[in-house]
């Protein structure tokens, strides 16, 4: 046996040689990889199937997005060839897809991957192999602030601890003496929202009378509301996925517990969301969150909004029944699009990956006609943040109302 | 036949003295317990309606096992398929409960169709008998997201949303909908294996399918029936679970685990054991994550399980179930 | 021994050299899905010997996987240990695991065991978030350095050598023999001297320390990373998937049932019927259930077909594995 592995040992080495000389003999390539003069390949791993899979209208948005853009033209003549690849949110598929992407497919960039977990285990091996993992859907903070280590990965929406800042400064300026409970999911997701919160209270983190941490396999999270409803609480902030979210609205309505004022996080303020909580008896009016997409339901006139309605009618009509109804996701997916387009156009005639990156991290743009009106995307050598800005909202009119903005555009906000 | 199976149903109540006390102490906890506190009266009762829902899924296993001696795997996503075929009926115009009476003809013979294409052919080996509902649980997922996809979808609510209060409690007509569905549900399987010709065929089948079909019974058409029905009460199953866990592919897997969980801490032989041990996971769950702070978020499912084990070690066929004499 | 046995050896040799002198002809992405067929080659061979050979079901070994894979992940980060080293640490921890864990498994037998097992494989994915301080939670925790692809599967394969032939050797001795028994009838073992619980629970102590080193391996595959998403219910059903394919109850057949589950995903991505995602599931869940109605015996008992059209009249006497 040991001569086995002696010999394998020793063909494997022959191997790793012969590999080394084989590429150090090729010379350097002349142009990035996944373009050439008629087209640019991208691609990207989102969870199509299992539990996080109702995200997967964003991908099919920006697909529809790049399918518009190549028949407009395309992007300095080359047409967008967009690869979505399903790693059920689980990193140990989402690693041979990125090297897949990467070594078979052979993308230029690797473009609006979702989840945390996925994009931490797969920084590494892009950033060593210089490959752009740029425009990640999701809120962590880690891509805005690890550019010094990870120089080829960025994010695009506002973080989370950012946005629970958000409600934390307001509830400390208007409620000055509510007394605060707090539901978050049990991971990383939730106890960064958790700890933005008390970072937003500042001085009032002490009104937080009882946190609670749910987990994401509990089918439901009562015990923790009649906790927080017996410790008096009157303002509710859930940080939680939708399902949970929906759920905690309802049950605090059947419970008897009518708090001041309730805060959900964007992620779950989506209107279909909401509306399936009324439908379900949840009290939803006077329910705030923070925005910082157009909205498909209020602000029809908004030249991004008619553009992505008829984007959808003809390339991706599958989608215009939840659009119409406010699905959030879909207009997301399209501004996500719409900068990697805008940074495309500003790398150069001959875009290369390092010049794509300069591009992204030099944004300075209010041109993004999907995102709320006056959000300028905007990074810089010490900020890798694009979008900083959001807008409260507050839902009104019942099981078969909307969000309305109130306030000013706040940002930056962390 | 009568006498061979009801000789063994004589001694099968199950309920022994001990577990009968231990029954009657917890009620009585629990009742002292919500006259003092108002919290504590209002987790019990959320606990109920929380383990209704265990409950009736666990009735669907347990329906299975006892019909068929197999653990189905596949049951949660059965029910959720069934679910989704409801959904489908009313967005083709039916009202719901016109959609739930006539998702259940159809379940029954979904499941008709499985045990006869797809158990029927390996039902000697308990292995290839797990491995086959394992592969259908991952098939039917599949087929569900393709047809229907993966993002969140909404029923109205069956019952409605008017909630009752009484003293500082709130009662959710839902979830005594839920309950009061469930505790029909065990009745009406209770009467049907008491007192129905096919009920007595069915025990037959399951309990002695050698001795049954020298008497007559057409066995493997017993154990198709089984899953017919164990289809039908999952359909029941996932129609109460859709309010509170929403429609999405996903949507039972919460609930399997905690129904696997009461149905064998009840008994895998005990339609009334799943019932009441459901409701007990449900009420223990919601008082230990209230009263004990260890018993934090994560570890409520280890939790779970964990009770689970110490009762499996110490009586193996459950609160309410026969203990299993093997004859050599 | 005989013939059977000498052509069985060639075959094996055949097969072995194939896997030796695949990586030289592959490219670095492929390297890693051989890699990873090499990591379910690990594990199926692991719960074979428990189901297969002693018969007890287990739903449950992603749990042992995620043991052996954080215990890799968590030495390599807190104290710098080198990743071979951590391989034999992964190996002893998951197997005294086993033993724990086989020790009241043995009050259960066939569907409760099964639904015993499957609560571990839910549960023990858990922890991890509850104790994040030392396995950073739902970020997961990450070894001192990444292996390159090459190396991944050289190691995957020669830990795969070094199991199939352990488990060759073991089972075809006295232990092996004990095995048997207590798979085919438990009252006829006991009566004629096997200590039912010695080797009910080394097995699964065996069997579990396969799949540690099996996820060690396959956190390793990860770029290192070791997080609860990666340990879910659907690693468990694989093996067990993988392991039917196989053939329980025999070792031939192993590799098949491994290239099964570690590239199916791959192959069924292209099915365009039925598109992404999903269309794998229903390919994945389909294939399943035609080979346990077809061929129950896996791809171990299609061998055992095709052989006996080959033996000769008098060889057929042989009794079989």
């Amino acid at each position: 046996m040991s001569m086995k592995r002696r010999l394998l040992a020793v063909l494997a080495g022959a191997a790793v040689v012969a590999t080394a000389a084989v590429t150090a003999a090729s010379g350097a390539p002349a142009a990035d990889p996944g373009i050439t003069s008629t087209s640019i390949k991208i691609g990207g791993t989102f969870p199509l199937t299992g539990v996080a899979s109702l995200y997967k209208t964003i991908p099919a948005a920006e697909k529809a997005y790049y399918d518009y853009v190549n028949d407009h033209g395309g992007v300095n003549g080359r047409k967008i060839d967009f690869t979505i690849l399903d790693d059920a949110y689980d990193p140990s598929k989402t690693v041979p897809l990125a090297q897949q992407l990467v070594e078979q497919t052979k993308v230029f960039a690797v473009v609006g991957s979702l989840g945390t977990a996925p994009g931490l285990a797969t920084w590494s091996y892009l950033n060593r192999n210089k490959v752009p993992q740029v425009l990640l859907a999701t809120g962590d903070s880690y891509w805005g602030f690890s550019y010094k280590k990870y120089p080829w990965t960025t994010g695009w929406q506002p973080d989370y601890p950012g946005e629970a800042k958000v409600y934390g400064k307001y509830i400390a300026a208007n409620m000055p003496n509510a007394k605060v409970g707090v539901l978050y999911q049990n991971d990383a997701y939730g106890k960064n929202y958790y700890a933005g919160l008390r970072v937003g209270l500042g001085a009032k983190k002490g009104n937080i009378v009882d946190a609670e941490s749910y987990d994401a396999t509990a089918p439901n999270v009562t015990q923790q509301i009649l906790s927080m409803k017996s410790k008096g609480a009157d303002v509710f902030v859930v940080f939680a996925t939708p399902t949970p979210t929906i759920t905690s609205l309802v049950t605090a309505t059947k419970v008897g517990w009518t708090p001041t004022a309730t805060f959900i996080n964007n992620v779950s303020a989506n209107r279909l969301f909401l509306l399936a909580a009324a439908g379900n008896g949840a009290n939803v009016d006077g329910i705030i969150s923070t925005t910082y997409t157009s909205s498909s339901t209020t602000q029809r006139s908004l030249a991004g909004v008619k553009l992505a309605s008829s984007i959808l009618d003809q390339y991706a009509p599958a989608l215009k029944a939840s659009f119409d109804r406010g699905d959030a996701n879909i207009i997301y997916g399209f501004g996500v699009a719409w900068t990697f387009v805008y940074a495309l156009q500003h790398a150069g005639k001959n875009p290369t990956r390092a010049s794509l990156m300069k591009a992204l991290r030099s944004l300075n743009t209010g041109a993004n006609p999907f995102v709320y009106p006056g959000i300028r995307l905007k990074t810089s050598a010490k900020d890798n943040f694009p979008i900083e800005q959001e807008i409260m909202i507050k839902w009104g009119g019942g099981a078969t109302g909307d969000w309305t903005p109130f306030g000013k555009l706040l940002g930056p906000i962390r | 036949m009568a006498s061979l199976v009801s000789r063994r149903s004589a001694v099968s109540t199950g309920i022994s003295v001990p577990v009968l006390a231990i029954l009657v102490a917890v009620g009585v906890f629990l009742v002292v317990g919500s006259l003092v506190s108002d919290i504590f009266a209002q987790q019990t009762v959320a606990g109920l309606a929380q383990g209704a829902i265990f409950a009736s899924l666990a009735l669907a296993l347990v329906l299975i096992y006892r019909a068929t001696e197999v653990i189905n795997f596949a049951q949660g996503e059965l029910a959720m398929a069934t679910t989704y075929i409801a959904y489908q009926l009313t967005l083709w115009g039916l009202s719901y409960w016109l959609a739930f009476f006539l998702t259940l003809p159809i379940a029954f013979v979904l499941g008709v169709v499985l045990q006869v294409v797809f158990i029927r052919p390996v039902h000697q080996s308990i292995i290839a008998v797990v491995i086959v509902t394992v592969g259908l649980f991952i098939l039917i997922d599949g087929l569900v997201t393709w047809k229907w996809g993966a993002d969140l979808k909404f029923m109205k609510a069956p019952f409605g949303n008017h909630v009752y209060r009484a003293g500082g409690v709130a009662f959710a007509r839902q979830d005594i909908g839920v309950l009061a569905t469930s505790i029909l549900s065990v009745i009406l399987l209770w009467g049907l294996f008491q007192f129905t010709k096919i009920g007595l065929a069915m025990r037959a089948a399951a309990l002695r399918p050698a001795a049954a079909s020298l008497v007559g019974v057409r066995v493997n058409w017993m154990l198709a029936i089984g899953w017919g029905l164990a289809a039908v009460l999952g359909a029941v199953a996932g129609l109460m679970t859709e309010p509170t866990q929403f429609l999405q592919p996903t949507m039972m897997q919460p609930i399997l685990l905690y129904a696997f969980a009461a149905a064998v801490l009840g008994g895998l032989e005990s339609p009334a054991g799943s019932v009441i041990a459901g409701l007990m996971l449900g009420v223990f769950l919601n008082l230990v994550g209230q009263y004990v702070g260890f018993a934090t978020s994560e570890l409520r499912l280890p939790l779970a399980f964990a009770v689970l084990l110490v009762v499996l070690l110490f009586k193996p066929s459950g609160l309410f179930g026969r203990k299993q004499v093997r004859r050599v | 021994m005989n013939a059977r046995f000498a052509g069985r050896l060639v075959v094996i040799a055949a097969v072995a050299l194939v896997i030796a002198l695949l990586p030289f002809g592959l490219t670095n992405y492929h390297q890693g899905l051989g890699a990873r067929v090499g990591v379910y080659f690990i594990a199926i061979l692991g719960l074979n010997i428990l189901t297969g050979y002693t018969g007890q079901i287990s739903i449950g070994h992603g749990a042992f996987m995620a043991i052996g894979g954080y215990t890799t992940a968590i030495m390599s980060h807190d104290h710098g240990t080198n990743l071979i080293a951590t391989l034999p640490l992964a190996f002893a921890i998951t197997f005294v695991c086993g033993l724990l864990v086989g020790v009241p498994a043995l009050r259960f037998s066939g569907v409760y065991l099964a639904l015993a097992t499957f609560a571990l494989a839910v549960s023990v994915p858990q922890l991890p978030l509850k104790f994040s301080k030392f396995t950073g939670g739902s970020n997961g925790i990450r070894t001192a350095t990444a292996p390159g692809n090459s190396w991944l599967y050289g190691v995957t394969w020669a830990c795969a050598a070094i199991g199939f032939v352990g488990a060759w050797l073991l089972l075809r001795g006295r232990t092996g023999r004990a095995f048997r028994a207590v798979r085919d009838s438990e009252l006829a073992a006991t009566s004629s001297g096997v200590a039912l619980p010695i080797y009910k629970t080394l097995a699964f102590g065996i069997s579990a320390a396969y799949a540690g080193v099996a996820g060690s391996l396959f956190v390793l595959a990860t770029a290192g990373f070791a997080q609860p998403n990666e340990f879910g219910i659907i690693l468990s059903l694989e093996i067990l998937i993988g392991a039917a394919v196989a053939g329980l109850g025999s070792l031939w057949g192993v590799v098949v049932g491994a290239v099964f589950v570690g590239l199916l995903p791959e192959i069924s991505a292209s099915v365009p019927v039925l598109g992404s995602g999903h269309g794998q599931d229903v390919v994945f869940g389909l294939i399943v259930i035609a080979v346990m109605i077809l061929l129950p015996n896996g791809f171990a008992g299609l061998l055992r077909l095709v052989e006996s059209r080959f033996k000769t009249p008098i060889e057929s006497d042989s009794t079989t594995s």
